[in-house]
């Protein structure tokens, strides 16, 4: 988490342990909202991302090296 | 700090007076709440502040009035923690608080209703707010900071008051969230634990009954506290809670439970669409879900050195190095669907050297001793299907599924 493994004195140990990702507080009228706009977020992600296609640079590149049995560029 | 004549600040402090008293008498906790909201700097504490230190006997004026007098204890600690704030005298500030608290608190548990809640909130988010300046204040001077410690005890004291069967403990929540940024802020982190299990485990609790602001900052901080310690099926659970019932409009928020649900998520083997990471600005997971589309190992390791410092503050560095082993079982992938366009008949077959000279390529200079390593690895955790011909220097797949899906299921410790 730190980037300095020992703290020795206490002075330091404040600087530490500070918490970069405090969540910001909300207000108690903040409770009624649309579900609508929240759904967008969730359905962020990719989970059949692992296809087999390997049309893309990397994978040309890769089998560049493969078959040409070149020495590390 | 402005000028006040005694008359103009003899009427604002019995304007204070009398708008507590009356706030306490009708049960009135938003007004209550605006009169004790020292951080929020409003003109009107501002200026009360600058009335408190030209008058500078205010106990007189309390004790003038029966009505005033009642709650004199109070009202003389409030003054006197507004007034040292004023003058920036931080550490009087949170001690005078502390005591206006500590006696808050033993009223509010002698009113029956729950109406004073909100305000007891302000309460909390003050004390800690306070303790946090005082203790900038002493790392500054070079003393010990203990101020956010003792903010603590206190919180855990009007935790234990909201504990029970009335319908004050849906109070217990927000109290459980101050904690939790007092103890992250503090470090002690495993602090954490003897709330959660009053929380998770204490029959009065039913926490649908709590508001849906308090349950969204309570799975934030319980999610970052899976990812420590890499539970990551809980830790998806909880911060996918947060993300889906946080307030959209909440910007700031929404990026913090995704800085630490995008490396949950990547560890199960889901992966953010490119959309998601621009719109909330985390573009140092953007190489990192490069590198696992690709099979890219170096790109991994350039990833991760870029945004070290950031990862290690935040705790996820660990959890993005892992993802190695994910990115050797795509790169694998790639060798070997190349293999089957070139050579079909012996796809299933990985010479070790093949895989060594890819791995070359990528700025890994491996001999065959430490390749068969660490495909044995990748084996043993069942990213890939097969096994090694040792004599002949070759990894043999499985015809079927060689490189199963994590399936929303991390890889195996």
């Amino acid at each position: 988490m730190a980037a300095e493994p020992k703290a020795a004195v206490e002075v330091v140990k404040v600087d530490l342990f500070e918490d970069d990702d405090e969540f910001e507080e909300f207000e108690i009228s903040e409770d009624s909202l649309e579900k609508e706009e929240v759904k967008e977020v969730s359905q962020q992600w990719e989970d059949d991302w692992d296809d087999d296609d390997v049309n893309d640079d990397f994978s040309r590149q890769l089998r560049k090296e493969l078959e040409n049995g070149s020495e590390k560029k | 700090m402005a000028y006040v004549s005694m008359g103009e600040a003899h009427r604002r402090i019995t304007e204070y007076l009398n708008r507590f008293c009356d706030a306490v008498s009708y049960q009135d906790s938003s007004t209550l709440c605006r009169l004790l909201s020292f951080s929020s700097n409003s003109p009107p504490l501002l200026s009360l502040a600058d009335a408190l230190n030209v008058f500078q006997d205010s106990s007189s004026l309390i004790r003038q009035s029966d009505r005033f007098s009642e709650y004199g204890e109070i009202l003389a600690h409030v003054f006197r923690s507004l007034q040292s704030y004023r003058v920036g005298n931080l550490v009087e500030a949170y001690l005078a608080f502390e005591k206006f608290a500590n006696a808050f608190v033993q009223e509010f548990r002698n009113w029956e209703s729950a109406w004073a809640l909100e305000a007891l909130y302000v309460v909390c988010y003050e004390i800690r707010v306070l303790a946090e300046k005082a203790d900038k204040d002493l790392t500054s001077n070079g003393k010990s900071p203990e101020k956010l410690k003792a903010a603590g005890s206190l919180l855990m004291k009007v935790f234990g008051v909201l504990a029970g069967k009335g319908p004050k403990r849906v109070g217990a929540l927000y109290v459980t969230c101050q904690l939790f940024k007092t103890y992250f802020k503090l470090g002690t982190v495993n602090l954490c634990r003897s709330v959660i299990r009053s929380i998770e485990t204490a029959r009065i609790f039913d926490f649908e009954e709590f508001p849906r602001r308090d349950k969204v900052t309570y799975m934030y901080y319980t999610g970052r506290l899976e990812v420590f310690n890499e539970n990551f099926p809980a830790a998806d659970t909880k911060l996918s809670y947060a993300l889906q019932n946080c307030n959209p409009k909440r910007e700031r928020n929404i990026r913090m439970i995704l800085k630490y649900l995008v490396p949950v998520k990547l560890s199960l083997g889901i992966i953010p669409k490119d959309e998601l990471l621009r719109n909330y600005n985390l573009h140092e997971y953007t190489k990192i879900v490069q590198a696992l589309r690709k099979g890219d190992l170096r790109l991994l390791r350039h990833a991760l050195q870029e945004h070290e410092d950031r990862f290690l503050r935040s705790g996820v560095y660990l959890v993005l190095e892992k993802l190695e082993l994910q990115v050797y079982q795509r790169l694998m992938k790639k060798i070997y669907i190349n293999q089957k366009l070139s050579d079909p008949a012996r796809a299933h077959q990985l010479k070790l050297e093949g895989i060594a000279k890819a791995l070359r390529w990528l700025d890994m200079d491996m001999d065959l001793d430490e390749v068969e390593c660490i495909m044995t690895i990748l084996i043993y955790k069942n990213l890939v299907k097969g096994y090694l011909a040792h004599k002949s220097k070759v990894v043999v797949l499985s015809k079927q599924d060689p490189f199963p899906k994590l399936n929303g299921k991390p890889v195996s410790s």
